[in-house]
C-alpha cells in the first residue's frame, strides 16, 4: 500500500513541522541556559581579577549546569536525527520499543506544557514490525495528542508496547477524561487515512480508558 | 530597579538573575505564573521578564494579568522561537513591552531595561 493521499501527506508535514518546531524550542533553551551559565563563570572569573569575593563552590554548580544542558542539546539532536530518518525508508522494520522511545522523546515538550507525566512500559524486545516508519510516528504523535487531552486529573499518561498473535498493540492509559475528549472525534479524517495507509487500526475502549493501536505485520 | 524574571527553565532564571544581581540589579525568579503573580503582590517590580511559553499560563496572558494589577510595571518577553512569529502574537505597545529571542546577550538586555524605564547607564 502507498501512502499517496494529500491528506495524508499534510498531515506528516504538519506533524514534521510541529515537531521540529517544538524540539528546536527545547534546543534553543537549553543554548540560553549554557549562554547564560557560561556568562556566569565569566562574570565570577571578572570578579576573580578584581579582587571582588566569590564562592569557588558556585563554579562546580555552574559548571555542572552547562555540562548537563550540553548532554541534554546532545540528545535532542539526536533524536532529531532519527525522527529525520524515519523517512529513509517507505517501508522498514521497525522495533515498536525505540519506535515508542523516540515518540516519548519528540513530544515531551508537549507533555510537558500539559504539566502530564509520560511512563514507558516497553514490551519484549525487540518487537518488529513491518511497517511505514514516518508514517507510523506520525499516527502515534496524534495519539499522543488525542491522550493528552484526555488525561485524568492526575495527568499520568502510559504507553504500553504488547505482542500480539499477528503483530503488535500500543496502548495509550489511563484515558479518565475520554468521554469529553471522545466528542472531538478521533479517529479524524486524518487519523484513517494514516491508518489505512498503515494497514493498522485503532479504537477507543471508554470501560477501560484506553487508546488502542493495533499493528499488523505487513 | 527591582526586576521579576518568569522562565520554567529553572536553569535560565536563576543563572540570568544572579548576573542582573551581580550587576547591581535586584533580580528575583520563578518558574510558574502562578508564583509571579503572588511574588508580585508582596514586592513592587518595576520590570518582568517573561518567558512567552509556559504550562498552563504562558507569558503572554502573565503579562496581561500583570498589567491589570501593576499598571506600572513593564515587560520584556524572551522567546525560544528562532523566527519572529511570536513578536507578531503580542500588542506591543511603545514604551512598556519589548521582545528578545533566546539566547538573550545580557548587554542587549540591560540596554533593553533601561530604554523602557528611562533610565541612564549609571542609575540602577
Amino acid at each position: 500500500m502507498t501512502i499517496t493521499t494529500e491528506l495524508t501527506g499534510w498531515t506528516g508535514l504538519q506533524f514534521f513541522g510541529r515537531t521540529t518546531a517544538s524540539v528546536s524550542h527545547d534546543l534553543k533553551n537549553a543554548l540560553a541556559i549554557i549562554k547564560e551559565n557560561a556568562g556566569l563563570l565569566n562574570d565570577y572569573l571578572l570578579m576573580a581579577e578584581k579582587g571582588t569575593p566569590f564562592k569557588p563552590e558556585r563554579l562546580k554548580i555552574v559548571a555542572d549546569r552547562i555540562d548537563q544542558q550540553t548532554r541534554r542539546a546532545d540528545t535532542l539532536i539526536k533524536f532529531l536525527n532519527r525522527f529525520g530518518h524515519s523517512i529513509d525508508e517507505p517501508l522498514a522494520t521497525v522495533d515498536l520499543n525505540e519506535a515508542v522511545s523516540l515518540l516519548a522523546a519528540l513530544t515531551q515538550r508537549e507533555v510537558a506544557m500539559k504539566q502530564a507525566t509520560l511512563q514507558l512500559s516497553m514490551g519484549e524486545s525487540p518487537m518488529t514490525v513491518k511497517t511505514a516508519p514516518f508514517w507510523l510516528l506520525t499516527f502515534l504523535g496524534h495519539c499522543m495528542t488525542f491522550s493528552l487531552k484526555a488525561l485524568g486529573p492526575d495527568k499520568i499518561l502510559r504507553l504500553q508496547v504488547e505482542k500480539v498473535k499477528e503483530g503488535a498493540r500500543i496502548l495509550f492509559s489511563p484515558l479518565s477524561g475520554l468521554q469529553g475528549a471522545e466528542k472531538g472525534g478521533f479517529p479524524g479524517d486524518a487519523e484513517i487515512a494514516l491508518l489505512n495507509s498503515l494497514n493498522a487500526a485503532c479504537h477507543i475502549d471508554p470501560d477501560a480508558a484506553m487508546l488502542i493501536v493495533n499493528l499488523s505485520n505487513r | 530597579m527591582r526586576v521579576l524574571l518568569v522562565d520554567d527553565e529553572v536553569d535560565l532564571a536563576s543563572a540570568l538573575a544572579e548576573r542582573l544581581d551581580l550587576r547591581g540589579i535586584k533580580a528575583d525568579w520563578v518558574t510558574t505564573a502562578h508564583a509571579a503573580l503572588d511574588k508580585a503582590e508582596a514586592v513592587d517590580y518595576d520590570l518582568a521578564i517573561l518567558d512567552v511559553k509556559m504550562p498552563k499560563i504562558g507569558g503572554l496572558e502573565l503579562r496581561q494579568r500583570l498589567h491589570e494589577r501593576h499598571p506600572r510595571m513593564k515587560f520584556i518577553f524572551v522567546t525560544g522561537y528562532g523566527s519572529e512569529m511570536d513578536f507578531n502574537k503580542v500588542k506591543c505597545q511603545e514604551g512598556e513591552t519589548c521582545y528578545m529571542v533566546k539566547p538573550v546577550d545580557i548587554e542587549d538586555l540591560l540596554k533593553r531595561m533601561k530604554d523602557l524605564l528611562g533610565q541612564s547607564g549609571g542609575d540602577q
